[in-house]
């Protein structure tokens, strides 16, 4: 990098640098006091430890891991089906012609004027009355529904900005629907894809009411373990072993930033481009 | 919304229906999405408008009670507190998601050089890492007694405003609102970059021929030409805050007594803890109309700006 030329641009990249680091204050703070034994946190919450306890980790694996398994079945599922359905119904909207698409389409754009806090209730008690054959299905079924309105209106986009003249052709040489969304659009489709689905995955990932109601312990996700891995949820008088939890906080972590490391780079892309114009 | 009437001429019944047949494909791709959309979003709504008119339990079948329910909300003292909570959450709120990610993408923007003005981009969406409630469970301990708040404060000389933030009666409310400092949202900051981006560099040159560089550039050219993205930003952010209470609900109950109770979670409660379904879907429906005419209003705000 170049030096800064001016002032401007010094204050400039001060003034952000400061607020960059302050913003990954948190970041900081669960991953030093992660490494503190409780004598250590009292004395000192910023600094980095001189002697490190990373036995805390074991508590804390112990406390998340299942949980961890819970949550990653839960929001890869979640959202793979949420594409795969989605696919499906933005093709239709995209590239079929057929009775009721204006209707079904104003259907599906609606979803978008219902909150969720006004269908939470009446979910709670469909999902709690519904017989499903796995506790997962609980909260993976009704995530793949809210994700459908955002992920159709992204691809049905997409979709039709597609060459027309490629779709021509495959249709000349006799493919069915099918067999053109599978060979044709879902290839050329692959970074809004990718957009999607991390875009998506995201709240999936972070989402705790709809689960901490519906899925029972042994299925529990990680924000709504983590909750009671830190002692009932009340900002409790009692001392819990703060370097236990901060290393849960920082395994939660953990997959996101594995998957940002790779992805980082589609996610700011698509959120600027795919989801500004949907 | 439109009604999906078949032509009224008899003699353009068959072709409808075999107009219905011949896009059998398109409605078996469908399927899937409005099987589910059926059962977990358009019917739950529609339960929801529904009981909130109902005495209902959740398991019995409902009686119906006309507007009582309704009644008893605008009446309910609980209900009273919890709206101003939420108006001063939503006034504030609408502050913080607007003024931070705005100045930090104007900072951005006039960074020299694209490599530059990407690591700082990335720079402020890493933190989107740290699950959201991880980051309130962190505030939650940052806000304690023992906390680094007010080790802050006594370190530059302010311990007399050293307290426990989450617990005081004054101070629980706006320790929720404010937390999560510096407020740069990940999202709304690329939005407004990607905004700043689109702006014609014409516009520019002309803008700088005539003078208006710095604060008075921002002022006359980018603000004006961002409304699209600060409309859109303002109005996410209100129907944000006004359905929000998942720290409320985590991080301290609605308390200290209805300190930090907002109508939400008043919903949630009387349903959840209570079993008052009824009642808590009649909240729920008044909170939705109070949504709505928010968002009708700013629309109107904006379009009559934008004249």
């Amino acid at each position: 990098m170049r030096p800064p030329r001016s002032l401007g641009e010094l204050l400039r990249q001060g003034v952000l640098l400061i607020l960059g680091l302050v913003s990954l204050f948190p970041i900081y703070f669960a991953v030093v006091n992660s490494f503190k034994n409780p004598v250590q946190y009292a004395q000192n919450l910023l600094n980095v430890p001189p002697s490190l306890h990373p036995e805390n980790y074991l508590v804390a694996w112990r406390a998340v891991a299942s949980p961890m398994v819970n949550s990653l079945v839960v929001t890869f599922t979640s959202v793979l089906f949420t594409l795969l359905l989605a696919v499906l119904s933005a093709y239709a909207f995209a590239l079929m012609r057929f009775v009721g698409r204006r209707v079904l389409f104003a259907l599906v754009f609606a979803l978008l004027l219902i909150p969720d806090f006004l269908t939470l209730i009446p979910l709670y008690i469909q999902i709690k009355s519904l017989d499903l054959p796995n506790n997962y299905l609980s909260i993976i079924l009704p995530t793949i529904a809210a994700g459908q309105a955002f992920a159709i209106l992204v691809l049905k986009t997409a979709f039709e900005n597609l060459p027309k003249e490629i779709l021509e052709a495959a249709r000349i040489d006799g493919a069915s629907h099918a067999q053109i969304l599978a060979r044709v659009v879902v290839p050329m489709s692959v970074p809004v894809l990718i957009s999607v689905a991390i875009i998506r995955l995201i709240p999936v990932w972070n989402e705790f009411i709809l689960p901490s109601l519906v899925l029972d312990e042994a299925h529990r996700t990680l924000p709504v373990a983590l909750v009671y891995f830190q002692g009932g949820g009340n900002s409790n008088p009692s001392t819990p072993n703060y370097g236990a939890l901060m290393a849960s906080y920082v395994l939660s972590a953990v997959p996101l930033v594995v998957l940002f490391a790779f992805l980082m780079r589609s996610y700011i892309e698509g959120l600027t481009s795919g989801a500004v114009k949907a | 919304m439109h009604s999906a009437s078949p032509a009224p001429r008899r003699a353009a019944r068959p072709t409808f229906w075999k107009r219905l047949w011949a896009g059998r494909r398109a409605y078996l791709f469908l399927l899937p999405t409005f099987v589910l959309l059926g059962y977990f979003a358009y019917y739950p709504a529609y339960i929801a408008f529904t009981r909130a008119f109902t005495d209902w339990d959740g398991f019995n079948p409902p009686t119906f009670t006309g507007l009582e329910n309704f009644r008893r909300a605008l009446t309910d003292p609980a209900m009273g507190q919890a709206s101003a909570n939420v108006g001063l959450w939503i006034v504030l709120g609408l502050l913080l998601a607007v003024i931070p990610p705005l100045v930090v993408a104007e900072l951005i923007f006039h960074l020299r050089g694209p490599r530059r003005q990407y690591a700082y981009r990335t720079l402020f969406v890493v933190p989107i890492v740290v699950p959201s409630l991880v980051l309130l469970l962190l505030w939650t301990t940052f806000y304690r007694t023992d906390g680094v708040l007010n080790q802050l404060l006594g370190s530059v000389g302010l311990g007399a405003w050293q307290r426990s933030w989450l617990a005081d009666q004054d101070t629980a409310l706006y320790a929720l609102i404010f937390l999560g400092f510096p407020y740069v949202d990940a999202f709304y900051l690329l939005l407004l970059y990607a905004g700043l981006q689109s702006i014609p560099k014409d516009v520019l040159e002309a803008a700088k021929l005539d003078g208006a560089v710095g604060p008075r550039r921002v002022w006359t050219i980018d603000l004006p030409l961002l409304r699209p993205q600060l409309f859109l930003i303002a109005v996410l952010s209100v129907i944000g805050n006004a359905q929000y209470f998942l720290s409320p609900l985590v991080i301290t109950s609605g308390g200290p007594g209805y300190a930090t109770t907002v109508p939400a979670l008043l919903m949630y409660n009387t349903a959840v803890k209570f079993g008052e379904y009824g009642y808590a879907l009649s909240i729920a429906a008044l909170l939705f109309v109070v949504i709505v005419l928010l968002t009708v209003v700013a629309q109107r705000v904006a379009r009559a700006q934008g004249d």
